[in-house]
């Protein structure tokens, strides 16, 4: 006989049955589960069911599911054109296969390096990896995403040089902007705005001279690319940092270094990144992964895990997590950050994401996304009214300024199943007639073609 | 020896297949690139055909050990079983291709989910409002901390003390360090509570908050909570409430209803999203009216009939991370809910509180509880009459296929002193009374060990490729570093 739900042994994900229950409260030597509720307070104590659904079973949760996923539209059912430090890339399938195991999904932070060598040896190449592509040797496991990677990153340049103002590029995405502020509000530290150049679009070097000469800072802040979608200048932004001896410090996107030198390469000291381009999913916004890597002298700052190589009792070299006493279960309140839990699945799916492309995959992937931007961009601006604002180099992604309003023309291209690009206004001058369009290795050559053709019928009707 | 890496396997060459263009050519990407800029030299990235990386990682994954693989009673941390029917719907196509930056329009599915299970936590931890932004737990104090902050500071008084007690999570004093705040130490009494009396001797006009973990990090209830609540208030404070141990109270009480004015709950704990070998997590945070203008940016909300991200906040503390919230774990969470409804989750709370006590009275004649009653979801006893190191014992756990609870400086939690030998045990709701038989027979085993057989252990694990690790910063040869490029 089946017991009745009401009795609620079928309840979720119980595996208790009453016989069982029973031989277990025998032995704790009490009558019922409510004795050993007894520290809680009648008062408190919750006198009534909580007003929740009843219970769906799998077939009920996949329609309901179904069903909210179906109210989404995506780039799957149009074809975006979206960036914005997030893009749409192509993920082997290799990825899912192996972030899907459960020994993996369902681990707890290696805390016990004897029976988890094998998460251990891919974090241990992730930093490997990440060293290579962002071009510093030092790289932490990975924080949130890339604006709390960036705001990490400041924090790490007040602590090493214990100053307590940041010049930071006025170019930076907006939200990088807004959770550096954030994270910078209880800690004291000023964040100076560094304007850019509007012509090029990157950072200013005379008027980033003239500011780091006025006072001390403890670093220069930029972002390559930038909320332009403009590519900065790396060394020479370095180097005037350098000699106002501030930490310079850069978030990018780290598929750049497939057909560019890393950051680390041109010089920067800090260099994070939003991993996202490198085999994750778009997701609504999440999760991410940012990482941080650095000079070896300020390792002692980074935020979050580290593995290293230490040995075991025969002697043997070994994985674990090492340099705890930067860590908040150690150093408490005298930590490097807080962070506790942070994106390693993400971290691994990154992993097999760089070991499936390799070094000729990922070259020809970031090569594919230089050839396609700049071809739609050519194509874009030669049309009537059309111009790019900025004269510096881009990568995959690009502003333009066209001759009607920007929400009236998306509009119409989503009538076409398009997502044509982000509206710049609110934070951008003059917006409500700029864009910005990302193209990605995903783009067939009919598929840019049809969109030129769209965006100029949509032109056409809007003038 | 180190199990091979990527990197010790790669050949030159042999990657790249399957990337091309029938109509673009990659290498072209010069014509664009001023000859200056562009990468000359080769980055050093590893080469392998795709056989071999899916051989490679297939067989990592053999020397890692996830809840799936077997019994993990990781005190405070909940390793729960992680439905599986909830990692496919928070991978269904609707969700993972929405691109962040789509019109709000396009992705209602997105707030609708985000809206329903910021109702369904509210109801669940009794709070007015949540925000499903924060990225983990951490985050989530954070989060917390910073409206706390910006509640004071709108009502024009400097608070900037925390209250912790030694029992505390590290990331609480690290996070109240982040917010510009001081911590004070609360000390916990002979019986494992919170010291009440100490608390008030540290009440004063610049105290924010005290930040309470209920049940504690003991596995006690703090049954004082109410008393603790009056007298915060009374100072003017605020009383945060750090989920970490909900799972022993879902739907028996609930933080809001203890005074509780902002709390955070980890979804990898209470809600089963799978932990991920270390993240991602989600820490939602709730709040109680009075704090609701203070939320992080954007907020998702009823707007004109529809749910919606509401960026209009004048007084919020801000933006804490880009865009919304961890989607793919946040459904996750949404999905247990809904598969367990009320009555299940009531009955898991249940069975966790049923699971510790059985195990803690089992234990109790070889490895006495360390306080001398019933616990909650977690039971705190003590390795102290063995002839080894709490540290040694649970080591050889590993051979016998049980991951070993949490000890001092383990990563989890931090105890104060006089726990040294204790050992943190949550077994979780979801291990089968066999399993519980196993693991206590394990326990014993070892315990007997102990007496007759102390080399044995004290060199354990033996059953792994890699022998024991002495945590000792002095017996660590080297740290070798990621070489340079």
């Amino acid at each position: 006989m089946i017991a009745p739900m009401s009795r609620g042994i079928l309840a979720g994900y119980n595996v208790h049955t009453a016989a069982d229950r029973s031989v277990m409260l025998k032995s704790v030597g009490v009558d019922s589960i409510e004795e050993l509720l007894h520290p809680i307070d009648k008062s408190i104590r919750l006198q009534r069911p909580l007003d929740l659904p009843p219970p769906l079973t799998e077939w009920a949760l996949s329609h309901k599911m179904t069903a909210l996923a179906r109210r989404n539209l995506t780039t799957k059912t149009h074809r975006s054109w979206l960036g914005g430090g997030v893009y749409e890339h192509y993920i082997p399938e290799t990825v899912h296969a192996i972030a899907s195991r459960g020994e993996f999904l369902t681990a707890y932070t290696p805390y016990q390096p004897e029976m988890n060598q094998g998460i251990l040896r891919i974090l241990y190449d992730f930093q490997k990896l990440m060293g290579k592509v962002l071009g510093q040797p030092a790289v932490n496991c990975s924080v949130y995403d890339g604006s709390t990677a960036l705001a990490e990153a400041a924090w790490m340049a007040c602590r090493a040089s214990g100053r307590d103002k940041l010049l930071v590029t006025e170019n930076l995405w907006p939200q990088y902007r807004q959770v550096l502020a954030t994270y910078l509000k209880g800690r004291n530290v000023e964040i100076v705005d560094l304007p850019s150049n509007p012509d090029s679009g990157q950072v200013d070097s005379e008027t980033a001279s003239a500011l780091l000469k006025k006072q001390p800072f403890a670093g220069l802040i930029v972002q390559t690319p930038n909320r332009y979608g403009v590519i900065e200048r790396l060394p020479e932004i370095h180097q005037l940092a350098h000699e106002a001896s501030a930490v310079s410090i850069v978030a990018c996107n780290p598929m750049l270094t497939g057909c560019f030198p890393s950051p680390g390469e041109e010089g920067f000291d800090i260099v994070c990144c939003e991993a996202q381009p490198l085999g994750l999913k778009l997701n609504a916004g999440g999760p991410y992964l940012g990482v941080i890597a650095t000079r070896m002298e300020l390792e002692q700052h980074l935020p979050g895990r580290i593995v290293g190589i230490c040995q075991d009792l025969k002697g043997e070299p070994a994985f674990a997590l090492v340099k705890e006493n930067r860590e908040q279960h150690v150093a408490r309140h005298e930590a490097t950050s807080h962070i506790c839990s942070n994106q390693t699945l993400l971290a691994l799916k990154v992993t097999v994401h760089l070991s499936t492309l390799g070094e000729h995959g990922f070259r020809r992937i970031a090569g594919l996304n230089v050839v396609k931007a700049h071809y739609l961009e050519s194509q874009l601006s030669a049309l009537p009214g059309v111009r790019r604002p900025q004269t510096g180099p881009f990568f995959n992604e690009f502003m333009l300024e066209v001759p009607c309003e920007v929400p009236a023309l998306l509009d119409r291209l989503l009538a076409e199943q398009a997502f044509g690009g982000i509206d710049c206004s609110g934070w951008e001058p003059g917006g409500s007639r700029r864009l910005l369009i990302a193209v990605t290795e995903l783009k067939s050559k009919t598929e840019l073609d049809d969109y030129v053709t769209h965006f100029r019928q949509a032109l056409q009707s809007l003038n | 020896m180190l199990i091979p890496g990527i990197f010790d396997i790669s050949r030159p060459n042999v990657s790249g297949n399957g990337v091309f263009d029938p109509d673009f050519d990659p290498e072209s990407h010069t014509e664009w690139i001023d000859a200056k800029a562009r990468r000359k030299h080769s980055i050093g990235l590893p080469e392998l055909s795709e056989h071999e990386v899916v051989r490679h990682f297939t067989n990592l994954s053999h020397q890692a050990y996830g809840v799936d693989n077997g019994p993990y009673p990781l005190g405070s941390c909940t390793m729960k079983y992680n439905p599986k029917r909830n990692d496919a719907m928070a991978q269904l196509d609707g969700f993972a291709d929405v691109h962040p930056h789509q019109p709000a329009a396009t992705m209602q599915g997105v707030w609708d989910a985000f809206l329903e299970l910021q109702g369904y936590i509210e109801e669940l931890t009794g709070m007015d409002a949540v925000t499903l932004q924060p990225a983990a737990g951490a985050h989530g104090e954070f989060a917390g901390l910073l409206m706390i902050r910006k509640y004071f500071e709108k009502k024009g008084e400097k608070r900037d003390i925390v209250l912790i007690p030694d029992s505390a999570h590290g990331t609480n004093p690290a996070s109240a360090a982040m917010v510009g705040c001081q911590c004070k130490i609360v000390p916990t009494t002979p019986q494992g509570l919170m010291d009440i009396e100490e608390m008030d001797r540290l009440l004063d006009e610049r105290v924010a908050t005290l930040m309470l973990t209920n049940p504690s990090t003991l596995g006690l209830f703090e049954k004082n909570i109410e008393q603790i609540a009056v007298k915060i208030h009374r100072n003017g404070s605020l009383l945060y409430y750090d989920g970490a141990n909900l799972n022993a109270l879902m739907g028996l009480v609930r933080p809001g209803d203890m005074g509780f004015d902002v709390i955070h709950i980890n979804t990898h704990k209470t809600l089963a999203t799978p932990h991920g070998s270390g993240g991602p997590g989600a820490g939602p945070v709730g709040v109680k009216e009075h704090l609701i203008p203070y939320l992080p940016v954007p907020n998702v909300r009823m707007r004109d009939g529809r749910a919606a991200p509401d960026y209009d906040l004048p007084d919020s503390i801000g933006r804490i991370k880009t865009y919304f919230g961890h989607t793919e774990v946040l459904l996750r969470a949404l999905c247990y809910l809904l598969t367990q409804g009320p009555e299940g989750l009531k009955q898991a709370s249940e069975n966790a509180v049923l699971n510790a006590n059985y195990l803690q009275a089992k234990l109790a004649d070889l490895l006495p509880p360390i306080f001398d009653q019933p616990c909650m979801h977690e039971c705190l006893i003590s390795g102290g009459d063995l002839k080894i190191s709490a540290f040694d014992f649970v080591k050889r756990l590993i051979d016998f296929k049980v991951h070993p609870p949490t000890l001092v400086g383990a990563g989890c939690v931090h105890f104060a002193k006089e726990y040294d030998a204790a050992m943190l045990i949550e077994p979780t709701e979801t291990e089968t009374l066999t399993t519980l038989d196993y693991m206590i027979e394990q326990f014993r085993r070892v315990a007997s060990e102990a007496e007759i057989a102390p080399f044995t252990i004290e060199t354990a694990p033996h059953s792994t490729d890699t022998a024991k690790i002495v945590k000792d910063e002095a017996a660590w040869v080297s740290v070798l570093e990621p070489e340079r490029h």
